[in-house]
């Protein structure tokens, strides 16, 4: 396991015996993550709204948590304004940036890079300015070092950070562009994966104390939409043994990548032609961006933008049924901002 | 200034003023060679040093019957020899350089060789010449800037990647090393190495060629040089005109000295020590051992004397004929009718075999591996023109790299938006392998990979009874004629073993 589920584990029951003895002494009893990396647990821990998800909690302490769910919605979505406005919005509602991202942590931003065709107008890669804004948040959280990756099937990683406008806008908001180097992918168990049980990851990926996952809503058509969860799949290796019961092994990557917060990028959705797009017709303009803790939700949530149903995309189904997060909307707390 | 010391100081610092620029050009040549990679340094920098070449640039207008404005800085290269004879291969060349380095048998030990073997070089280029004129650049492969860069981009310089990415991984398995190697690797990639490195075809034949060619230094120092390079040749006839040329003065006490140090064996001690202009690199090593200080190198206007191995009529005559003869081979090769070959973008309509001058800078600037030296699949004659095998390689939608370092515009230097729609094959599907097809399995890797606005591959829907029973509902693939654009992503990326179940096959033409 990775350090981030051991601290996010150690901040819930600190939330929740916070809340217990009192709401004066809650702020003060949110721990600073430790400074020196927490051992491996030895079973992962569900991150986002534990209480309510399908599955039992495996742990008593996280029966405390039903108080802290309170205080943030599951879900918030932004509607109209500039990219960088969205993006802060939306995560102010779920409580600001320091929620997720402590001061001296070490942050990995996870665009959709996936090719170096087009420029961010064809909508095939993540919004600079929305992953800009990102980066600029999380150093105003205190973050350490704030690093952006992707590993493009189409062309080369270089030509596609520079082709995308993200590593422009990366570098302008201080953050680093960094090329996944082939040393890095190393061969890791996913204990929770139900098809999907060993896999080479991108290490940094695992080891990072936060992962901010930036999808961006396009069409796909196996997939039908690539959104959160299919975006993991850029962090590793060998993309072709995904697509054989892709939904199932897109949640079981989910289970252990554990993004601590997912924002859709539906500034511009592509809605054929995916993911590489390239035709203007095919791209809507739709200002909205969608951030959430839970990844299931912000792909659920996500896909009702192209007039599709949580159930109708299978990594959703299956990240539900494995209890990664939520589909059911309409019991969601969903903050429109 | 203690001018009693000068001629001392002076005499070793010409010789090591020779080796500094021997070793500055090597390394610019090597430099801008690993910057040709698209990305690195500007395409008209990049392809520079095949620009200065006269034999390339000459056989190219024969062949081609184009004059290209690009390729005058060849006449640069010419008015050197014109003033200083072959002082390109002594101070310049990049594989003269390389045999400098590499040993030789010491002077006693050293075989003589017939002084005719020296027209082999003046007879291959003349052939060269020749056979451009007929329509066939075959042997431009043995130019010497070709044979270094098609060795470096497509061999050693891949191994050397290999290398570096062996001892990351190594280092990397020890976490107190992480950050440095973390370091170097953000260092070399991209700007050295490629974040994925392309894979060639037979990279240790050209490793073998070039060694083949400095292991000779073993017969003798500059065997290829004295012997063998056809540009060697053709500079050197031109040298025997030049204007700046080695000459031994009075003060010469016959004792040898700089007949036993000459690399290229030119000094002769039957003819007072006198040297030919077209076989003297100007590399002063002479003068440096001359005891006596009686070398000098002015400027003389009139012609040197004929050697015994200039070329002469017959020379040309049977250069003319071994040309032609061997043309007519070519034509008469069932290659010479349909080539399979898959050629990069716009070479196909540019006829690149009448073009394609063989110095692997496209192959060098691929970012991905596509574009390979042809090997024997498109007959001996299209040996080492560029072909692309998409199962390595793609040609990347984003990318034109290739005609823009063209030196010879064989690939045409098309614009983004034009390659785009430069159609390089069309693909097939196999429906007896393909996953969907012939599994009634999901995949539609081919359709998600293609590059084209449109999608040149389209998916139906089928519901099928699998060999289990079970009906299924699937999506298979087809290739949409008219919008095929032939890059390859497809059949790069299929999943299936071995050969891909999509493949991209040459248009006629």
């Amino acid at each position: 396991m990775s350090p981030i589920d051991r601290r996010e584990f150690l901040r819930y029951c600190a939330l929740g015996l916070g809340m217990l003895v009192g709401g004066p002494v809650l702020t003060a009893c949110r721990p600073r993550p430790s400074p020196t990396p927490a051992p491996p647990s030895p079973t992962p821990l569900p991150t986002s709204p534990p209480p309510v998800s399908p599955t039992p909690s495996p742990s008593p302490a996280l029966s405390a948590t039903p108080t802290v769910a309170l205080e943030y919605p599951h879900l918030a979505v932004a509607r109209g304004g500039e990219p960088e406005d969205l993006v802060r919005r939306a995560v102010e509602a779920l409580g600001g940036m320091g929620r997720f991202v402590h001061p001296g942590d070490d942050v990995i931003i996870k665009p959709n890079i996936c090719v170096a065709y087009h420029t961010y107008e064809y909508a095939a890669t993540t919004n600079p300015w929305v992953v800009g804004a990102l980066v600029r948040m999380c150093y105003e959280a205190g973050a350490r070092r704030v690093r952006v990756m992707d590993h493009p099937f189409g062309g080369t990683p270089e030509e596609a950070y520079a082709r995308s406008g993200i590593a422009d806008q990366v570098r302008a908001a201080g953050g680093e562009m960094e090329a996944m180097a082939r040393f890095k992918f190393k061969e890791t168990e996913i204990p929770e994966g139900l098809d999907l049980r060993r896999c080479a990851i991108y290490e940094d990926v695992l080891k990072a104390d936060v992962v901010i996952n930036v999808p961006i809503a396009k069409h796909h058509s196996l997939a039908r939409l690539t959104l959160g969860m299919k975006n993991l799949m850029g962090t590793i290796w060998d993309r072709p043994a995904m697509h054989r019961n892709l939904g199932q092994r897109l949640a079981d990557l989910a289970s252990r990548i554990r993004p601590a917060l997912t924002v859709v990028d539906a500034v511009r959705i592509l809605t054929a032609h995916g993911p590489t797009g390239g035709n203007l017709e095919d791209v809507r303009k739709l200002d909205t961006i969608i951030a959430s803790p839970d990844i299931v939700a912000a792909d659920a949530f996500a896909a009702t933008l192209f007039g599709l149903r949580p159930k109708d995309l299978d990594y959703v189904r299956a990240g539900a049924a494995m209890g990664l997060g939520r589909a059911d909307l309409e019991n969601l707390r969903i903050a429109e901002v | 200034m203690n001018l009693a010391l000068l001629p001392r100081i002076r005499r070793p610092s010409a010789l090591r003023l020779r080796r500094a620029v021997q070793w500055g050009a090597l390394a610019a040549f090597l430099a801008l060679l690993v910057a040709a990679r698209r990305g690195g340094a500007p395409p008209s920098l990049a392809n520079l040093p095949m620009r200065l070449d006269p034999l390339t640039a000459l056989s190219h207008a024969l062949a081609a019957r184009v004059l290209l404005p690009g390729s005058a800085l060849a006449l640069l290269t010419l008015a050197l020899a014109l003033l200083f004879g072959r002082a390109w291969c002594g101070w310049l060349c990049p594989l003269g350089t390389l045999l400098d380095i590499v040993p030789s048998p010491r002077p006693a030990a050293q075989r003589a060789f017939p002084e005719t073997w020296r027209r082999a070089k003046h007879f291959l280029w003349l052939t060269i010449l020749a056979a451009a004129l007929l329509g066939n650049l075959t042997l431009v492969v043995l130019d010497p800037l070709t044979l270094v860069i098609r060795t470096f981009g497509a061999a050693l310089w891949p191994a050397l990647e290999r290398l570096v990415t062996a001892a990351e991984r190594a280092a990397y398995a020890l976490p107190l090393l992480h950050p440095a190697v973390e370091a170097l690797d953000r260092l070399l990639r991209p700007a050295v190495f490629p974040v994925e490195a392309p894979l060639y075809r037979a990279p240790i034949l050209y490793a073998s060629v070039l060694a083949a060619i400095l292991a000779l230094n073993g017969l003798a120092p500059r065997f290829w040089c004295r012997y063998l390079c056809p540009l060697g040749g053709l500079l050197g006839l031109v040298s025997k005109v030049g204007l700046v040329r080695r000459e031994v003065t009075a003060a010469c006490t016959r004792c040898g000295a700089c007949a036993r140090v000459c690399p290229t064996g030119t000094v002769r001690p039957d003819r007072d020590y006198a040297s030919d202009p077209a076989e003297c690199t100007l590399c002063l090593e002479c003068r440096e051992a001359c005891p006596h200080d009686a070398i000098r190198f002015p400027a003389r206007p009139s012609p040197a004397p004929v050697a015994a191995y200039d070329p002469n009529r017959r020379t040309a005559l049977a250069a003319l004929g071994v040309a032609a003869l061997g043309v007519a081979l070519f034509r008469s090769d069932r290659f010479s009718r349909r080539s399979p070959l898959i050629r990069p973008p716009g070479a196909r309509e540019n006829h690149l075999e009448a073009r394609c001058v063989r110095c692997g800078l496209c192959v060098r600037a691929c970012p991905t591996g596509a574009i390979q030296p042809a090997l024997l699949e498109g007959g001996l004659e299209s040996l080492w023109t560029p072909v692309l095998v998409p199962r390595l390689g793609y040609c990347d939608y984003s990318c034109n790299a290739c005609g823009q370092v063209c030196p010879v515009e064989a690939i045409p230097p098309l614009g983004l938006e034009e390659k785009r729609r430069a159609v390089l094959g069309r693909a097939y599907i196999d429906r007896n392998r393909c996953i969907p097809w012939a599994d009634d399995r999901p995949c539609i890797v081919c359709e998600e990979m293609c590059p084209v606005p449109e999608k040149a591959i389209v998916l139906e829907e089928a519901t099928v009874t699998d060999a289990a029973g079970q009906e299924v509902t699937l999506q298979r693939p087809r290739v949409v004629e008219e919008r095929c654009i032939g890059c390859g992503i497809c059949e790069y990326k299929c999943p299936v073993n071995g050969e891909a179940a999509i493949r991209v096959f040459a248009v006629e033409g």
